[in-house]
């Protein structure tokens, strides 16, 4: 894991800046995504993690900050071949499976999109033989093909929402809480087709969720997120071990255990952002606290985590 | 327990296998959105009789004029004010040409030596009224057409650009939507008739003024509710054009309501005309249209109510037959929407 694909460096998304509403979305953030790897990014509902992703495949305008893929630029003035080779090399998969694929579309042609958009097919034979392919890789087969998205259930949807974005042969894929709409028998099926996936074309994933436990499972590295901010990174198994933020604390205190002795006893540690009692010239930055785990904290709090490890 | 095991032996079981390819399969016929609409709509019957009742009306438009070769602008003085008389249907008591004349019942045709039928009768200038009823029809469908047209082309091209670009370009064009909002649109055709003659081109260019501005607030409303769902943001992300949105993504999912409401602006519309035609101010006479005909009709109601019958009647079932072809349409297209 050396070579970093994706950098993003002091991204920030305000909605509406200037006016009384401005919404800070996204509020100076950092991190790097190195190839092959999935990286979670977790935090509760607006904190700002789906706008991320969303920046990040050029949805949005950033407002300020930048997001380099392989060495590139993602956001700014571009020509339309370099937008066309972004948007063939970066693919999304949405949260809503109901409403993330045309109704008024086959599958054959929703999964084609795509293909026709960069030409990757010569004729109609050759098209209908890759959609069935890509079917069949998500594990439908090719009688869907001619068939509408309302005919299917959720995870069917989700699946033929995945291979729409393997179409162009993403090298990078975000998945914007992908498993969340699903009923919990389903998400396994889906998570294990993104790992197998990963296996089989060697993809990097951007992995958004609220569900901590199925990011641990898929992730090698991940962040969180409070407020627009990225409160805490580290490696899966270190953040899971040692979680030094406060918020980072509490969420993986609230996470349940089919254990009914633990759960019994187990107290969730609420999380207030007041509790850190920063100064007014206090310098809240992202540091690094041991290799590889950075930690959004003061000096003062800084000094203190590193002598709580020692 | 042994008499399950007498009647329920092993050998009758079969054991089964968890076939995952079987449990993807789906059964059902693929149908598509409009092969499902149809479906819906046939099972409307109001809707089915509306649609056989208004292409009727729409042939007897075209065709009608020329039935009885009699043309519905020639005046003919010693034929006038003569009730309808059918031939074949006279025997039965109606339409025999039996009208009032100085207070007693007397068959008009024989009184004014009439050999000719005139199937709905006359009006007080000798014209044939049923070629006059069918010309008149003629020109509530005309208007109905373009009103249509217009809603479709204009509302859809402007809802479309001020809902899809939003922004300054959304925010400019609201505001001049407002202010047209705020002419009433009899008061456009008033002052339209400064200008030039009253007649149908005046009519059409009051309902291009006005009449498109309910279809382009809907068809923005739709925009806006599509513009951000995931299956648009999929299609950006995949590199898609603006062009490629609005005509795959776009414009098919707004077409059911398009559809709808440009059904429930036709109505509207010919009743527009005929009110208009009705106070004078639209189509000016010997020209014929609904609302000429039935401010004819009116003034005589009391001594020759078929005058005013036929136009009323014509004008009333088209009215109807739109309304519950829009009403079928909805439901059929919308099926969200029915509650």
């Amino acid at each position: 894991m050396a070579e970093k694909l994706l950098e993003v460096k002091n991204l920030k998304q305000y909605f509406n800046a200037g006016k009384p509403s401005e919404v800070k979305a996204i509020d100076n953030i950092s991190f790097d995504i190195y190839r092959g790897e999935t990286f979670g990014l977790v935090g509760e509902s607006g904190c700002g993690k789906s706008t991320t992703g969303r920046t990040i495949i050029r949805l949005y305008d950033a407002t300020d900050g930048e997001v380099l893929y392989d060495g590139v630029s993602v956001h700014g003035n571009k020509s339309k071949a370099e937008v066309k080779s972004l948007n063939q090399k970066m693919q999304m998969i949405f949260q809503d499976p109901y409403a993330s694929l045309n109704p008024r579309m086959k599958v054959l042609d929703i999964i084609a999109e795509g293909l026709d958009i960069h030409g990757l097919v010569k004729n109609a034979k050759e098209r209908k033989q890759k959609v069935i392919e890509l079917l069949e890789t998500v594990g439908l087969n090719k009688e869907h093909a001619e068939r509408y998205p309302h005919e299917f259930s959720g995870g069917q949807r989700q699946r033929i929402g995945i291979a729409r974005a393997l179409a162009v042969n993403p090298e990078f894929i975000i998945a914007d809480e992908p498993i969340s709409a699903l009923d919990v028998s389903i998400q396994a099926q889906v998570v294990n087709l993104l790992r197998d996936l990963q296996k089989e074309k060697g993809l990097t994933y951007l992995f958004i969720a609220h569900d901590l436990s199925m990011v641990k499972y898929i992730s090698d590295r991940i962040g969180v997120m409070y407020f627009g901010k990225l409160v805490e990174m580290a490696t899966a198994e270190e953040l899971y071990k040692n979680p030094m933020h406060p918020y980072t604390k509490s969420l993986l205190s609230a996470i349940p255990l089919p254990d009914p002795i633990y759960e019994r006893s187990r107290v969730r540690t609420p999380y207030n952002p007041n509790d850190h009692k920063y100064g007014p010239d206090e310098k809240v930055e992202f540091r690094e606290v041991t290799p590889d785990h950075f930690v959004l904290c003061s000096d003062k709090e800084f000094a203190q985590m590193k002598k709580e490890i020692k | 327990m042994q008499l399950d095991k007498q009647q329920l032996p092993p050998e009758k079981f079969e054991r089964v296998v968890i076939d995952n390819d079987s449990a993807e399969r789906i059964t059902k016929p693929s149908l598509s959105f409009w092969q499902d609409a149809w479906l819906r709509l046939r099972k409307n019957k109001a809707a089915i009789v509306s649609m056989v009742v208004l292409v009727l009306l729409v042939l007897m438009a075209l065709v009608g004029p020329h039935l009885n070769g009699r043309s519905g602008d020639v005046q003919n003085l010693r034929h006038a004010n003569l009730p309808p008389k059918i031939p074949g249907i006279e025997k039965l008591g109606i339409f025999n040409g039996v009208g009032e004349l100085g207070g007693q019942k007397l068959d008009l045709y024989e009184v004014k030596k009439v050999d000719e039928y005139y199937w709905f009768g006359t009006d007080g200038l000798g014209r044939d009224l049923f070629t006059r009823l069918w010309e008149g029809t003629q020109i509530s469908l005309l208007i109905a057409f373009i009103a249509a047209l217009i809603d479709v082309v204009i509302g859809v091209a402007y809802g479309g650009i001020s809902g899809y670009f939003g922004g300054r370009t959304d925010d400019v064009m609201q505001r001049v939507v407002e202010i047209l909002i705020g002419i009433p649109t009899l008061i456009v055709v008033i002052l339209m008739i400064l200008i030039m003659e009253p007649g149908i081109t005046a009519i059409i260019i009051a309902i291009s003024i006005t009449g498109w501005i309910g279809m382009s607030r809907i068809v923005r409303a739709q925009i806006l509710k599509f513009k951000g769902q995931e299956f648009v943001l999929a299609s950006r992300t995949l590199g898609a054009s603006h062009n490629r949105i609005i005509t795959k993504h776009l414009l098919p999912n707004i077409l059911g309501i398009v559809i709808i409401n440009t059904m429930f602006t036709i109505p509207s519309a010919i009743f527009f005309e005929a009110f208009l035609s009705f106070i004078g101010i639209g189509l000016q006479p010997p020209a014929a249209s609904l609302g000429t005909l039935i401010n004819d009709g009116y003034k005589v109601m009391e001594f020759q109510p078929y005058v005013l019958l036929f136009p009323a009647l014509v004008i009333s079932i088209l009215m109807i037959a739109f309304n519950l072809i829009g009403d079928g349409l909805r439901d059929a297209l919308d099926p969200k929407m029915k509650d």
